[in-house]
C-alpha cells in the first residue's frame, strides 16, 4: 500500500509548524467536541471508523473513508466538514495543514506518538494524549478494526522509540534539567524538604511541578508573606522572610527565585546550614537573575549549585542530544509501519480475494488427483467432464463470499469482512497435505 | 567449567554495558540473567573442585581466587536483590571477571598442588575461610562503591553530566548500597574471625595471631564508616574513609599474610 487515494486511510490535520495559534486554538477539540464530531462524520457517512487527537499543539482526524462519499475527495469532504464543524471558512482551513492517504497516515501518526512530531522532540505527554484520543474512540464506537490496530501499534512503536533509544532519555526544560538533577542527590524526592526563596511566576511554576511530582514538605520564604500565602494555598507553608537561615538547615533542595539585586543566601548562611545538616547534601538551584545564591557556595562540601545559566546549558546539551537520536528512532518507525501495512494489505479485498480462490483451487485439485486416480474405468473425456464439474462448483462456491467482499460500500466492514474470511479458511497459514 | 562461568562472567558484563550505553532494559535483564547463571557455573565448579579436595577449595591461591570471585558475585547478587540496582553491574562485575581469570592464569602456571593439610580440613576452619572471603568480597565492593560516590559528586560539583552521570544511581543510593556492603563484609569478617580465633585456640593453643590485630583494625576502621553519619559525616569523608579502610584490607591480605603472619599464607 502506498500513500495513494486508493487507501482508505486517511489523515487530515493541522499542527504547530504549519497553523498559527489562532487557528489552531478554534480547531481545538474537547473531549465532548471529539465525540460529537466523530459520531457526525460517521452518521454523515464520510468515515467508517475515526480518532481525533487534539492537543495544544496539533489537531488530527485519523479515519477511514466511508460509505457516504458518492465520489468525493475523502480528504477533502472531512476537511469541508471540520469547517464546517467549528464555523471557519473552508479556504481558511485549506491554507494550513496537512493532508495524507494510506502509508504517509500511519506514518505520521507512528511519529506523533514517537513525540518526533512534538514541538519539544521526544516529549512524553503527546504518547498519553494518543491513548487518551484513541480511549475516546473507542468509548464512542468510532474504532474498529484497523483503527483499534493502528493505535495499538502507534503506542507501541511510541514505547519502543523510548525504551531503545535515548529520544526521550534527557529532559530539555529548565523545569525538568531541575528535576533531573535533584534526583540525581535525591532518588525519591517525595520525602524531601524543599525550600522555595520568592514568591512570583517561577516559584509558582516551580511549586505546581514538586506539588505534581508528590513533594510532601513545601515551604515558601518571601519578603512579603502575604504573597507566599497565597501560593501555599495550594499546598505547602509559608515562612516569614526572617526565617530563612533556620529553614535552610533543614531544606534538602533550595528553589531561589527572587528579584533580589544581592544574593540572599551567602557561603557564610550555606556552610551553617551544612554544618547543621550533618554531612547531608543540599541542593540549590538559583533560578534569580541577578543571581541569588553566592557562586562561592558551591565550592563547599557537599553543597551542589546549580544557576539558571547551567541549567539553560544542560537543556541545550540534552536537546542536542535527542537529535542524534532520530536516526534509530526513524528505523524502529519503520520497521513498525512496514508490520502494520503487511498485516493492512493482507486486509485489502484484491489479495484476500485471489487468496481465497487459491486456496479453494489447491483444495479442489489435492481431491481430485487423489480420487480420480482410483477410477480407473473412467474415460479421459469423462475425468475431464468432472473436473469441469469441480472447477464450476468452486466458482458458484465463491461468487457469493467474493461479491459480499467487493461489493461493500463501507471500507471499515469491508475490511471486517475480508479479515474474518482470512481467518475462517486460514489464508494466512501454509494449506495442509 | 571455570572457563564457562568466565565467559559468562564477561557476557553479563558486556550486556551491562550495553544496558548502561542504551538504556535498553532488555540488556540489564539479559545482564542479570547471565551473572546469575555464571555464577551458578562457577558454584558447580567449585563443588567439584572442593569434592575432589575434600575440603572447601581455598588451600591453595587458584583455588582461594575462584572462591573470592564467587563470593564477589554473591555479595553483587545480595545488593541488587536489596536495592533493586542494576546501573552499578558495569563497576561491579568487572572485579568478578579479574579475580576469575587471575584463578585461571594462577591454575595454569603452577604445579599439581600439594595434598590438602588434615589440620586445616574441618568445618570450623572451612567456615572460617569462606566467611572471611565472603568479607573481603563486601568490603571490595565498597571500595567500587565509594569510588562512584566520589565520581557521581565529582560531576555534580563540576556539572559535569555526560552519560555516565545519567546511568550512576542518585547519591542517597550509591550511600545506602555503600553502607549494606559495608555492613555485609564487616559482620561476615567479624564471625571469621570469631571462629578462626576458637580454630586457633584449639589448634595453636592460642587466640593471638598477628592477622587478628589487623583484622580487628579493618573492621573498626569500617565500623566507624557506619556510625560516621551520626556524627556528622558527609558522604564524600566516609568515601575517602571507605577507600582507606580498603588500603588497609590489601595491605592485610598481602603484606600481613606473606610477611608477619605464618598462619594465613597460601602456598
Amino acid at each position: 500500500m502506498s500513500g495513494s487515494s486508493e487507501s482508505p486511510l486517511l489523515l487530515v490535520g493541522w499542527d504547530f509548524r504549519q497553523t498559527p495559534v489562532e487557528l489552531r486554538e478554534r480547531l481545538a477539540f474537547s473531549p465532548e467536541k471529539v465525540r460529537e464530531a466523530l459520531a457526525a462524520l460517521r452518521q454523515e457517512g464520510l468515515l467508517a471508523e475515526g480518532v481525533i487527537i487534539s492537543t495544544c499543539n496539533r489537531s488530527e482526524v485519523y479515519g477511514l473513508s466511508g460509505p457516504g462519499l458518492d465520489g468525493r475527495d475523502p480528504l477533502e469532504a472531512v476537511t469541508e466538514f471540520i469547517a464546517h464543524f467549528h464555523g471557519i471558512p473552508k479556504p481558511e482551513v485549506d491554507a494550513s495543514g496537512y493532508k495524507h492517504f494510506g502509508a504517509d497516515a500511519v506514518r505520521h501518526l507512528l511519529r506523533v506518538a514517537a513525540g518526533l512530531e512534538s514541538l519539544a522532540l521526544g516529549e512524553d505527554q503527546i504518547l498519553g494524549q494518543v491513548r487518551e484520543a484513541f480511549r475516546i474512540a473507542s468509548a464512542a464506537g468510532s474504532t474498529k478494526s484497523v483503527l483499534h490496530r493502528l493505535f495499538q501499534k502507534a503506542v507501541e512503536t511510541g514505547k519502543r522509540v523510548r525504551s531503545e533509544t535515548g529520544l526521550s532519555s534527557r529532559p530539555i526544560s529548565i523545569p525538568g534539567v531541575a528535576i533531573e538533577l535533584a534526583q540525581k542527590i535525591y532518588e525519591d524526592l517525595s520525602p524531601r524538604h524543599f525550600l522555595i526563596l520568592g514568591a512570583g511566576e517561577t516559584s509558582g511554576i516551580f511549586f505546581d511541578l514538586l506539588l505534581a511530582r508528590g513533594a510532601k514538605n513545601i515551604e515558601v520564604v518571601n519578603r512579603t508573606l502575604e504573597k507566599a500565602e497565597e501560593l501555599c494555598k495550594r499546598g505547602g507553608k509559608a515562612v516569614p522572610w526572617d526565617q530563612l537561615e533556620s529553614r535552610l538547615a533543614r531544606a534538602d533542595i533550595v528553589v531561589s527565585a527572587t528579584s533580589s539585586d544581592t544574593p540572599v543566601i551567602t557561603r557564610e548562611a550555606a556552610k551553617v546550614a551544612l554544618h547543621q545538616r550533618r554531612g547531608q547534601p543540599l541542593f540549590f538551584l538559583d533560578l534569580g537573575i541577578p543571581r541569588n545564591v553566592d557562586p562561592k557556595v558551591g565550592d563547599l562540601d557537599n553543597a551542589f549549585l546549580y544557576a539558571v545559566d547551567d541549567l539553560q546549558e544542560i537543556a541545550e546539551r540534552n536537546r542536542q542530544e535527542r537529535q542524534k537520536e532520530v536516526g534509530p528512532a526513524l528505523e524502529i518507525l519503520e520497521e513498525e509501519l512496514e508490520e502494520f501495512l503487511a498485516w493492512f494489505g493482507a486486509l485489502a479485498v484484491v489479495p484476500t480475494i485471489t487468496s481465497l480462490r487459491q486456496r479453494f483451487e489447491s483444495v479442489r485439485e489435492a481431491e481430485f488427483d487423489r480420487e480420480i486416480e482410483k477410477m480407473v474405468h473412467l474415460s479421459e473425456r469423462d475425468q475431464e467432464k468432472i473436473r469441469r464439474i469441480a472447477s464450476s462448483m468452486v466458482r458458484s462456491l465463491l461468487k457469493t463470499p467474493t461479491e459480499a467482499l467487493k461489493d461493500e460500500p463501507d471500507a471499515s466492514r469491508r475490511l471486517d469482512r475480508a479479515e474474518a474470511a482470512r481467518h475462517l479458511f486460514g489464508l494466512d497459514r501454509p494449506p495442509k497435505d | 567449567m571455570k572457563l564457562t562461568a568466565l565467559g559468562l562472567y564477561g557476557a553479563a558484563e558486556a550486556f551491562s554495558i550495553g544496558h548502561l550505553r542504551t538504556g535498553r532494559e532488555g540488556y540489564g535483564r539479559t545482564a542479570t540473567f547471565l551473572l546469575l547463571l555464571g555464577f551458578l557455573v562457577h558454584f558447580l565448579a567449585l563443588e567439584v573442585g572442593g569434592r575432589s579436595a575434600g575440603t572447601v577449595p581455598y588451600q591453595n591461591l587458584p583455588g582461594s581466587l575462584s572462591l573470592f570471585a564467587w563470593m564477589l558475585a554473591a555479595a553483587y547478587g545480595i545488593l541488587f536483590l536489596r536495592h533493586r540496582e542494576g546501573s552499578t553491574g558495569p563497576f561491579l562485575i568487572p572485579l568478578v571477571i579479574l579475580f576469575m581469570a587471575g584463578s585461571l592464569i594462577v591454575h595454569s602456571s603452577q604445579a599439581p598442588h600439594a595434598p590438602p593439610d588434615p589440620m586445616r580440613s574441618g568445618s570450623l576452619f572451612a567456615m572460617h575461610v569462606t566467611l572471611a572471603i565472603l568479607g573481603y568480597a563486601g568490603l571490595t565492593l565498597s571500595f567500587v562503591l565509594a569510588q562512584m560516590y566520589l565520581l557521581q559528586t565529582r560531576q555534580l560539583h563540576k556539572h559535569k553530566l555526560g552519560l555516565l552521570f545519567s546511568r550512576l544511581p542518585a547519591l542517597d543510593v550509591l550511600s545506602r548500597m555503600h553502607r549494606t556492603s559495608v555492613a555485609m563484609g564487616v559482620l561476615a569478617l567479624a564471625v571469621a574471625s570469631c571462629l578462626g580465633m576458637f580454630w586457633a585456640k584449639r589448634n595453636w593453643g592460642t587466640y593471638w595471631d598477628p592477622k587478628v590485630a589487623f583484622t580487628f583494625l579493618l573492621i573498626l576502621v569500617y565500623v566507624f564508616t557506619l556510625i560516621a553519619p551520626r556524627l556528622g559525616w558527609g558522604g564524600k569523608k566516609i568515601a575517602w574513609t571507605s577507600i582507606a579502610g580498603f588500603v588497609l584490607l590489601m595491605f592485610s591480605y598481602s603484606i600481613v599474610n606473606l610477611f608477619i603472619t605464618v598462619g594465613h599464607v597460601f602456598r
